[in-house]
């Protein structure tokens, strides 16, 4: 069987990025099409596909980056993405990208997309990976034997890239030279007597190749079994006799007697084509590797990274803070001498808004993302994860929801952001839900200040201890809240790989571009708002309408009520303006401990802040940003008015 | 005996997955079906998953303890 290629040269060539998850499709993706999608080292990046228009060695080339599938088996929505848009005939040239450092697994793949029939090239990318690996890849050996032209690739250094182009062009133009998988002798007289049976009517309804119709059959492919029922179900049966006797044969259960042959004749090609060289040392990422997956190992390089993350968000976010603060002060206070009257108050107001994302979100933002970015791309998170999975399933969890748990200690705005990594809703949305309580680093230094300050640090530990109780409740709870149960982890764990920085700062970059666009707008609307409020001498209604919740409630003095209100901009107001709305520097004359201890709690629970709810809303939808909001402010209620009225 | 019984470092080979179509699915798409030779790498604290290696390929994967009950193992026979 051939295809000839009906394009010429001028035309748009339509080319599909195809494989397995974490082969380093998106990076290649990247590399041509500049930074478009989300790269990480962690399966699930890619759900749906991406497609751009590029213009690459003179032509105009259509990319579509598949979502990464071990197989076209269209067991599972990627699967399914994937297989569909390739057999929907729009594609020219499928590029099959694979991970050579895993060779053998890729090579499952690979075969099962030759059956497709249509041209196609393979990028043998991490070709780096494969050698420091000690594992040499004849890639014309692999071309002669496949009759597919095979491409090294090193996609994070953008090395190989354009001859892997050139080499998909040139197969488009020319015939494609298309030679099937051979399987062993049992299963091609298989093939061939069902073949011979073919009925025309399923090749009207499958509009695919026989041969690949015929092996989905023997693979138990309940969309092709579905066809072939409706084209003619004695030939489904056949068929079914078949497979039947291809497991006695091999006394191999039916539903594995395919993928069994297939992956037997996938490490016969890998024995051709590829050396291994055995080494009597680990390289650097597997000595790394056999130490953190040990419980003990894991637990120290676990403490690391919570140290890490603190050290990130209080001494390098501080940091960063303070050395923005000085200048955007100085432009703050030059406004007064170049606007007046009401353009002076909504300027001022604007402002304030602008450093509040600035100055207060930035520094602890993109220092956390970073962090965020290296543990996907060193593929420490699966590890992370494996090591926590147990733990945080009593809490109704699973261990990919770790790293938006930890990283909320730091700011909750990268930690929603990280919940993209969940594939499930439940999940995604009990995680989105509980990472508000988790008290962020402005939140922490409330309880410093207050708790620790004035009622020692005895209280501001057990405060903090008491918040992480909290949010492990509420999971537990959301978690019961939902009939639906965690299916449980099965992940991929690839290898621990060095980080790149151009793709780490790319990835950091649209991370922080999202929130720039997104929440910042937020932010500085909210607070145009909140200095008219103030010009218009608001206080006493804010206070006023409060005082159900300060005075009754909570049980502290009335005029509270604003610098609550005013929490909800930035938590850090609270604590600003405490002292203001008080009359006097010493807060411990004015409130009681239990005053105090209340306040404190309360602002560490109630409403998320705005930057929070913005990026809630983005991340999950308002329903989910509402919930939020609603969920934060009666548990805070409930909590601090619990301790209001029995101590 | 099933998979959540291994030990750390029992070679096994897979010899059947029971539950739904799903467990099923899932497992076959991350390459782990009837016939492979695996390997019980660690497993994880607090009854957390197992991680196991494909013995031809190298390849690492963690299963849940839930899902590892549903993985029918036989050990690897004495060559
Ligand atoms: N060493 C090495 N790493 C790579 C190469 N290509 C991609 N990576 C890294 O592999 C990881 C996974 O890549 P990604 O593009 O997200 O994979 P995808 O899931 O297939 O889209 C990222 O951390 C990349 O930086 C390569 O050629 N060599």
């Amino acid at each position: 069987m051939s295809r000839s290629a009906t394009k010429s040269p001028g035309d748009e060539l339509v080319i599909a990025l195809a494989g397995q998850p974490n082969c380093g499709k998106s990076t290649l993706f990247n590399a041509v099409a500049g930074f478009k999608v989300n790269t990480g080292n962690f399966s699930g990046t890619t759900v749906a596909y991406t497609e751009t228009r590029v213009f690459f060695e003179g032509r105009t080339v259509k990319l579509i980056d598949l979502p990464g599938t071990y197989s076209i088996s269209a067991h599972d929505i990627a699967e399914k993405v994937a297989r569909d848009y390739l057999l929907s005939g729009s594609v020219d040239v499928i590029i099959n990208v694979l991970d050579s450092s895993t060779l053998a697994r890729s090579l499952e793949l690979t075969i099962q997309l030759m059956e497709m029939d249509v041209p196609m090239v393979i990028a043998l990318n991490m070709f780096d990976e494969a050698q420091k690996k000690g594992i040499a890849i004849d890639a014309a050996k692999l071309a002669s034997l496949t009759g597919v032209e095979a491409c090294p690739l090193v996609a994070a250094q953008g090395s190989g890239v354009h001859e892997l182009f050139r080499a998909a062009f040139k197969v488009s133009r020319e015939a494609y030279r298309y030679r099937k998988p051979v399987y062993d002798k049992d299963v091609e007289e298989c093939i061939a007597r069902i073949a011979s049976r073919y009925p025309q009517s399923l090749g009207e309804l499958a509009r695919v190749n026989e041969r690949f119709v015929i092996i989905r059959l023997l693979e138990m492919d309940p969309e092709f079994e579905a066809l072939a029922q409706e084209a003619d179900p004695a030939f489904l049966q056949f068929v079914r006799e078949n497979r039947r006797f291809l497991a006695e044969v091999h006394a191999w259960p039916e539903t594995g007697v395919f993928a069994s042959h297939r992956h037997a004749m996938v490490m016969d090609l890998f024995e051709d084509v590829a050396v291994v060289k055995s080494r009597a040392k680990l390289s650097f990422g597997e000595a790394v590797d056999s130490f953190i997956i040990n419980p003990a190992g894991g637990l120290i390089a676990f403490a690391a990274l919570i140290f890490l993350m603190f050290s990130t968000s209080f001494w390098l976010g501080d940091l960063l803070s303070g050395l923005l603060e000085g200048p955007l002060d100085l432009v703050g206070r030059q406004l007064p001498g170049l606007l007046s009257g009401n353009v002076l108050i909504l300027a001022a107001g604007l402002w304030d808004g602008v450093t509040a994302g600035l100055g207060i979100v930035l520094p602890f933002l993109v220092p956390l993302l970073t962090l965020m970015s290296l543990l996907e791309d060193t593929g420490l998170l699966p590890r992370i994860a494996f090591m926590m999975d147990g733990l945080l399933h009593r809490f109704g969890l699973h261990g990919k929801s770790v790293v938006p748990l930890i990283l909320g200690y730091g700011c909750n705005v990268p930690a929603i952001m990280a919940a993209r990594n969940l594939e499930y809703e439940r999940d995604r949305i009990i995680t989105l839900l509980v990472v508000p309580f988790i008290s962020c680093s402005a939140r922490t230094v409330i309880i410093m200040a207050l708790a620790g300050k004035y009622l020692g640090a005895g209280y501001a530990t057990l405060i903090y201890l008491g918040n992480i109780a909290v949010a492990l409740a509420m999971s537990f709870l959301l978690s019961r809240f939902n009939v639906e149960t965690s299916p449980g982890i099965i992940m991929d764990v690839p290898p621990l790989r060095r980080p790149y920085a151009g793709i780490v700062l790319r990835k950091v970059w649209a991370m922080t571009y999202e929130f720039l666009a997104f929440a910042w707008p937020v932010i500085a609307i909210s607070s145009i708002v909140l200095a008219v409020m103030a010009h218009a001498g608001v206080d006493a209604y804010v206070n006023a309408a409060l005082s159900p919740v300060t005075a009754f409630v909570l049980d502290l003095p009335e005029n509270l009520g604003i610098t609550l209100f005013l929490g909800i901009f930035r938590k850090e107001l609270t604590l600003i303006m405490l002292e203001s709305a008080l009359g006097t520097a010493n807060v411990a004359s004015v409130l009681s401990p239990v005053q105090l201890l209340v306040l404190v709690v309360f602002t560490v629970l109630y409403i998320p802040c705005i930057a929070t709810i913005s990026t809630l809303w983005k991340e999950g939808g308002w329903k989910v940003a509402a919930a939020s909001v609603a969920l934060n402010t009666a548990v805070a209620l409930v909590v601090a008015g619990t301790i209001a009225h029995v101590l | 005996m099933k998979l959540d019984d291994l030990g750390q470092g029992a070679l096994a080979v897979i010899a059947g997955i029971t539950g739904g179509r799903g467990v099923l699915a899932r497992m076959a798409s991350l390459g782990l079906y009837a016939g492979k030779k695996i390997r019980v790498v660690q497993t994880a604290p607090f009854k957390g998953p197992i991680l196991v290696e494909d013995v031809a390929t190298g390849a690492r994967t963690m299963i849940g303890r839930k899902i590892a009950a549903h993985v029918e193992i036989r050990n690897e026979e004495p060559r």
